[in-house]
Order: C-alpha cells, then structure tokens, then sequence
C-alpha cells in the first residue's frame, strides 16, 4: 500500500514535470534519427591519385575499378611518383595507387604485379579504411582478370575473400542501432533516478520522508521502477525507429533485448542511487555521473572493439556494466543469440547490480 | 513523567560544538519553547530528537523510547515540521496531505477530526500545488501533514520564521488548540517575544542551555534593576548611559534603550537629570519590567564570561 502511493506519487511527478517527459521522447528519437549518420564510420570520398607508369589498356581498366566503387575521387592520373607525392602533401590526396611499367605484361604470367598503394594516415581511420577498399578494388580487378584468362591459369597468390556474417554489406548504421540503444537507455536510467534523489534532498523533502516509518528499501525501490518502465518505453521507441525509417529489425528475441534491458537498469538506477547518497546537490551527481559515464562508454566496446584496447585496462572493462549491456544487445539484434549464448553477459550485469543496489540502500542513511 | 527527555547531548560537527551537554525535560502537553539566536544549536537538538540524527554523547527519549535504539517507533508517533518548508511542492495540497497519511500508514478521512480546523482554511485550495501556496497557507498545509497520524509529540522547528505578525498570531492559536487535544509540544523560534507565549521555555545558546523554566519564573530571576531610557540623538545616548556610574549594561531595544543597574543604586528620576544635563534632547526615563529578551541579554554575557 505504502509502496503503491510512493510509486504513485513518483509518476505524478514524472509526468508533471516540465522536462522529464519531454525528454524521454526526444531523446531515443534524436538519438536514432541524427546519430547513425554523424557516427558512422563509412568512408567516402577518399581523393586519389593515380600514377599510371603503365599508360595501357589494362592500366585504365584497373583506374576504372577503384573509382567505379563509389569510395573515390580520381583527382589526378599523374606520370610521375614525386608529382603525387607533392599532391599528398598539399593534402589533396588521401591515397596513391602506383601502377608499374610492366602491368600489362605480368598480368596473366601469374607474376606478382607492380601495384603500390600510398596511404595518408593523418586521419587513421580513413587511411586503414580507405586503403582497405583499394586492396579489395585491385583483388577485384585481378580476379576478374584471371577469369578471362580462363581455367588452367595459376592464382598467384592466395585468394581472400573476407565474407562478412551478421552484416554482410558491413553496414555501420546496423551496427550502432543496438549500440544507441545502450547509449540512450544507460543515459537515461543513469541519469534521471540520480538527479531526483538528489532534487528531494535539495529540496529537503527527503527529511520529511525520513522521518516517517517508510522502509529506505520501498523508497529506493520506488525511485527506481520509474526509469524501468521509462527505459522500456525508449527501447521500444528506438527499435520502432530502426524498423520504420531504416528498415532493421532485431535478429534474435526482442524479449530477451528487454530482459537485457530491465538487468540493465538494475546497475545503472542502483548508480545513481549510489551516486545520489553521496552527493549533496545536483552538480556534484551530475558530474560523478557523467564522469563514469563517459569512462563505461569508451571501453564499452561501443566505438572501438574491446580487444584492441591495454590487456591491463581490458582486465578493467570486465567491471564495466555496459561491456555486457553492449555486447549482449548487439548479438541479440544482430547475431539473433539466444539467453545461452549470453548468459555469461546476464551474470556480469546481475552481479554488478546486485552489487549497487545493496550499496545504494546501505548507504542511504535515514539518519546520519 | 517527561514526554521528551534529554539528558546531556553533545553533538560536534567536525571542530564546532553544535550541542554541548544539552539537558531538557518536556512535560506531558506543554508547549515547551527553545528560544535562541540563529546557530545555537536549536535545528541540531530537533534532528536527533526526531531521529534523523545521532548524537554524539548523552541520551535522548521520546515518549519514552531512546531515539538511537527505538528510531522506528518513534517515527510514527511523532510529527516534524522542519525550518524549511519542504514538502512536494509539484503535488497539489490534498495530494501532499494524502501522500504523508499514507505514509504513516494512515488516511485523511480517518483523522480528519484531528486537522479539521487547520485544514479547512486551506481545503478552498486542495487542488493548487503546493509550491503555488503563500507563506501562510504553505505553512498551515505543513502542520495539517506533520499531524494528520495524531502524534502525540509535535515538533516545530522555527515555524514562525519569515511569517508575518497576523499569520503568527494565527498560528499560536492553532498552537493552543492542539494543545488542548493532548498533543506535547516542542517549539523552536529566535523570536523573543514568542517565548512569552509557551508554557515553559528553554534559553539556548552557543549549545548550551542557559536557563530554564516558566517565562514569568525567568524574568522574575532577572537581578538587575532596568529602565527605559528615550531621548536624542539616540546612539551617542547609548554610548553616554554606558559610561554612567552605577549603570551595569545597556542595549538598544528600537527606540527605547533598556538600561540595567544594580538594584537600589540608580532611580529614574536621578537617571533623567543625569542625562538632559549631558546635553541630551526629549529625554524620558521610566522603570521597565524586564522582558524574556533582557534575561536573554543578561544570561547570555554570563555564559560568555564563564567560557572566556
């Protein structure tokens, strides 16, 4: 009964405040409208600069493999290497593809063939990408190539061909819909139960709660079913989203993405009911939370795989609650995993909560 | 048997001594005042005494129950209306009053009885919020809450504070009528004139009490002879009637300036010649009764004396 009315009396004030509501609309909103675009990791547009020491048919037709691709621009066909050379560095090339004298003649002889490739590596990223997609224009024109040689001829060097599961096109923007999710919803339930602990506290209506009989586990608990069902709103909105305008849809069981979701909140509400407890006013949680925030989503595994991260700070990340979140909902939305193959995420983030809520009603202190 | 009793409370908060030795007996439906100055320990003693603070040493019972081991019994027999007003002031007036009922375990229509009087001054609002109410009424919802599970202990921490003189009138009475239904009071103001109005009162200071008793006992301690002494220019006046022989101390109270003397030395008629002789215009001097605030003045050079 108490229960009830303290609940009640959250949601009234929920959905009276000015803000609150608001924002937990917007938020998945923008988040999955402006976001797969501004974070995306496709790369177009790379300038290339081509020296063509060849000058045969042959030649031309590789120049028109890499720029049919899409990712390129043809800035230049040059005869000499310091001529392009002088074009990297006034930056108005992002790549050099050499194409040596004897292309035509050693193509077909199964002889390794005289192509350079240059990268500027200023921009890391759009160098390793964009030289990867030179590569793979060049594989592309030698398999090609060697078809129209027929059978019989020698491959003169392994063929790779990487095949791409789960996201055959590499297609960044289905694989950072499940990312903001965990980023929408960590924010969110991170946030909003931290700030209104803190607000009662400024507000000093905490006192008038503490003095009453109510048990500190119903008012913590009560703090933190809100953000569950606010979380579970943002995770339907955002799926509905990535359904209706980009045309994605989970792979795996949405009911196991919201499981996920409700262990999920389990660690962060008990955060910032932990953070909460420890400050006095609304800066002081607003900054620790944003803090660890900021700390979680970095080495989450979100932008940049965990694997390629310090062994030491690697060991770290296995505290790191969104890790499991992360890599939990990605396998679900892409992979279609099922609770078995993640259950060892499930754990993760169960403990970690645990861990929270007990300390945060610990140390929510009636009296001190 | 004492519905409230402290017996030597201490409380530091890092160096500074909030409460030093704090000793206190609230009998069975008094209205029992603790008059001191801002910072003198009164919110502390209040916060341990509702549970939301631990003192440091000293014991402490309410109704009978320690308010270290005993917390959760005491809190819901008593009711606590801080300094501030702090209650949710997005929630309308009823929904506050609902809120707090329930969770006392209680509901409105069960002790309606109990705030009646109270509450029906604000039920024309029950419907704005309770951030939209003026100081008064802001004030009023506050009591209707501290009181709607029938404490039998009221705390009121300076609830007259930043309240206009109707509006306190008003409140006293409400006071006096709770009072009559049994309910033990423990009132907390920094007004002087208040103490006047409680049954018995508390002088504290710097954390410490420095007299206790009925407010005519206390001025009846007081051991000076006092007169209030107009005349002008008022401030060089007061700085003439210190330097005067026989006079002990005197203070500015508005217009008036209250002049202690040991008793039999000084008379006013003596007191006036001396003054329109130094030059002094309008002058009138007359015998005062002392007031709570004197023996506040008095008690509280005493109690610096003694530290010093």
């Amino acid at each position: 009964m108490t229960l009830w009315y303290l609940l009640e009396k959250e949601f009234k004030q929920f959905f009276r405040d000015p803000g609150l509501p608001k924002m937990a609309i917007a938020f998945p909103v923008l988040m999955m409208l402006v976001f797969p675009f501004a974070v995306s990791m496709e790369i177009r547009n790379i300038n290339l600069v081509v020296v063509d020491e060849n000058r045969s048919e042959v030649s031309s037709e590789l120049i028109h493999t890499c720029t049919a691709s899409g990712y390129f621009n043809l800035v230049e066909v040059c005869s000499s290497p310091e001529r392009a050379m002088d074009l990297m560095d006034r930056n108005r090339a992002d790549a050099i593809l050499t194409i040596g004298s004897d292309l035509d003649r050693k193509l077909g002889r199964g002889e390794d063939l005289p192509i350079g490739i240059k990268v500027n590596t200023i921009n890391g990223t759009k160098g390793s990408i964009g030289a990867g997609y030179l590569t793979s224009s060049v594989r592309q024109f030698y398999a090609r190539k060697n078809a129209g040689q027929g059978e019989g001829v020698a491959s003169p060097s392994l063929d790779v061909s990487p095949k791409y599961y789960f996201n055959p096109f590499l297609d960044y923007m289905k694989f950072m819909v499940p990312a903001l999710i965990v980023i929408a919803i960590t924010m969110l339930t991170g946030f909003f139960p931290a700030l209104n602990i803190v607000s009662e506290k400024e507000r000093g209506t905490i006192e008038q709660i503490n003095v009453t009989p109510v048990r500190r586990s119903a008012f913590v608990l009560c703090k933190m079913i809100p953000y569950w069902l606010v979380a579970f709103f943002v995770l339907s909105a955002c799926l509905l989203i990535a359904w209706l305008v980009y045309g994605y849809s989970c792979a795996g069981s949405v009911c196991l993405m919201y499981l996920f979701t409700a262990f999920n909140i389990m660690v962060t509400a008990g955060m910032g009911l932990l953070i909460s407890n420890y400050s006095d006013n609304a800066q002081q949680a607003m900054f620790i939370t944003w803090f660890f925030m900021m700390v979680f989503m970095l080495v989450s595994g979100i932008f940049t795989p965990i694997a390629s991260i310090p062994s030491w700070a690697k060991a770290l990340t296995y505290l790191n609650p969104m890790r499991y979140y992360a890599e939990a909902m990605r396998a679900i939305y892409m992979k279609g995993s099922t609770f078995l193959d993640l259950w060892k995420d499930a754990l993760g983030l169960l403990a970690i909560g645990s861990v929270m809520i007990a300390w945060a009603i610990l140390s929510y202190r009636k009296t001190n | 048997m004492a519905v409230i009793n402290v017996k030597q409370i201490s409380k530091r908060y890092g160096t500074c001594v909030a409460l030093d030795g704090v000793s206190l007996q609230v009998n069975p439906g008094e209205i029992y005042g603790l008059i001191g100055p801002d910072g003198a320990g009164k919110t502390t003693l209040f916060r341990i005494l509702v549970t939301l603070l631990l003192p440091d040493e000293g014991l402490a019972e309410v109704d009978g129950l320690d308010t270290v081991r005993d917390y959760r019994k005491i809190r819901s027999r008593i009711g606590y209306m801080p300094g501030r007003f702090s209650l949710y002031q997005d929630l309308s007036v009823e929904e506050n009053l609902d809120f707090f009922a329930t969770m006392f375990g209680t509901s409105i229509a069960e002790n309606y009885e109990n705030i009646k009087e109270i509450y029906a001054q604000i039920e024309p609002f029950k419907d704005r919020k309770a951030g939209a109410l003026s100081g008064g009424m802001k004030q009023k919802l506050a009591l209707c809450c501290a009181l709607v599970h029938r404490p039998s202990v009221l705390f009121l921490d300076e609830p007259t504070t930043g309240v206009d003189a109707i509006s306190r009138k008003e409140f006293w009475n409400m006071l006096y009528r709770i009072r009559r239904s049994g309910v033990t009071i423990l009132v907390s103001t920094p007004y002087m004139d208040e103490a006047a109005l409680c049954d018995r009162i508390s002088l504290i200071q710097k954390g410490r009490i420095i007299e206790t008793g009925t407010p005519d006992e206390i001025v009846g301690r007081y051991p000076h002879q006092l007169f209030g002494v107009c005349g002008e220019p008022a401030y060089p006046l007061l700085k003439f009637l210190r330097t005067c022989p026989g006079v002990l101390r005197c203070f500015s109270f508005g217009s008036e300036h209250h002049v202690a003397a040991e008793p039999g030395v000084l008379t006013a008629g003596g007191l006036q010649a001396a003054v329109e002789e130094a030059g002094f215009r309008k002058v009138s001097v007359r015998d005062i009764r002392p007031n709570i605030e004197d023996c506040f003045m008095e008690l509280a050079k005493e109690n610096d004396y003694g530290q010093g």
